[in-house]
């Protein structure tokens, strides 16, 4: 149950980034998204869930660091990655055969004591 | 002098000379390759059993709340008198709302049938549509408790709407989620039995006092547990009077 409640709690914290986010910041680091309110509810619930980079985003482009080059793909890691995922993947499989609980292995029910 | 130009596939273009076999064979690859992945994955799935909606109900009998809202029938078009029957909400929502001060009274229930072997149920319309007091109290009927001992058990806790044919699969692992969600919404626990008691291998939980049972049982929906409780027949629906302390999960 604790891990229910730090998801409230996030999404909570998400909820109050959210309010301030799409009433007063959105409109300072987006010129396109002045007095364009409309639109802005429909990102609610992407606030709650990715305000950690929300607020990343928001510091980053509000100190105007904002570098174009983040957009040019990492294709110089793409090979790492694919050969990373071939060997992962089935590797995860085949852990999940193994270790996942086998239901013909239950025992049927055993009376332990009668009705009085 | 120029480079030569390496054959490049454009899927709208001629296919270039050089690569003709390259892109057959991987075709080829591809279509096998999916056919025996689909297969594989196919066969290696656990049968979602016959649980499923069957239409439009509506039933009168004596409603009992505890542990989980369930119906007695006395009367109904498509029950047979005697039937026990497990209420449901709309969505992933129990009964206990709609039951509220209605324990023990003549009702009216109306909704769609959910139907699993041995395990009747109803969602109910929403409100008093769903589920109301009877005009006429006099209709009265015996309902059995009889105690069929102590027992432990191997199975799985699951939701007992998507458990009765509301999801397919409302079983396993991958159900593992909507279970947790539909009990949190007050949907009532069952336990699936590996093998039968007394004839029903779907034993609808309570706590030992005969009470609702939810939160013990949460952290254990969909994966194989042992149990050991008291078993009970009400009408004929099984109730598994649990002792949650002694719940462990099956390595």
């Amino acid at each position: 149950m604790s891990l229910l409640m730090l998801g409230m709690i996030y999404l909570y914290i998400g909820a109050a980034i959210a309010v301030v986010f799409l009433l007063f910041g959105l409109g300072r680091i987006d010129e396109n998204a002045q007095d364009a309110w409309i639109f802005r509810p429909l990102l609610i619930p992407g606030v709650l869930l990715i305000w950690p980079l929300v607020l990343w985003r928001w510091w980053v482009l509000h100190k105007g660091e904002e570098k174009l080059d983040r957009h040019r793909m990492p294709r110089i890691r793409q090979e790492r990655v694919q050969l990373t995922f071939i060997i992962v993947i089935p590797v995860i499989l085949v852990t999940a055969l193994v270790v996942r609980q086998d239901p013909t292995a239950l025992e049927p029910p055993v009376l332990i004591e009668a009705p009085q | 002098m120029t480079k030569p130009v390496e054959p490049f596939f454009v899927g709208w273009g001629k296919v270039p000379k050089a690569l003709r076999h390259f892109l057959a064979s991987f075709a080829a690859v591809l279509i096998v390759g999916f056919v025996v992945i689909s297969y594989a994955t196919s066969s290696t799935q656990t049968d979602t059993g016959s649980g499923a909606f069957m239409g439009q109900v509506q039933a009168t009998g004596i409603l009992q709340n505890n542990p989980y809202p369930i119906l007695h029938v006395i009367e109904s078009p498509q029950f047979a008198p005697g039937d026990t029957i497990l209420l449901s909400g709309n969505g992933k929502r129990g009964a206990f709302e709609q039951a509220e001060g209605l324990d023990g009274q003549v009702v009216e229930a109306a909704g769609i049938r959910l139907d699993r072997g041995s395990l009747k149920g109803m969602q109910l319309r929403n409100g008093r549509r769903g589920l109301k007091a009877a005009e006429d109290q006099a209709q009265s009927l015996e309902v059995d408790v009889e105690q069929l001992g102590r027992w432990s058990v191997q199975g799985e806790i699951c939701d007992g709407k998507c458990l009765n044919g509301a999801m397919r699969p409302g079983t396993g692992l991958a159900h593992r989620a909507c279970a947790s969600l539909c009990l949190l919404g007050g949907v009532a626990p069952v336990f699936v039995s590996a093998g039968e008691i007394d004839g029903s291998e779907f034993l609808l939980m309570s706590g030992p006092e005969g009470r609702a049972i939810t939160d013990a049982v949460l952290d254990y929906t969909a994966i194989f547990v042992e149990v050991e409780g008291d078993v009970e027949r009400h009408g004929d629906m099984l109730v598994f009077k649990i002792a949650p302390e002694t719940i462990k999960v099956i390595k």
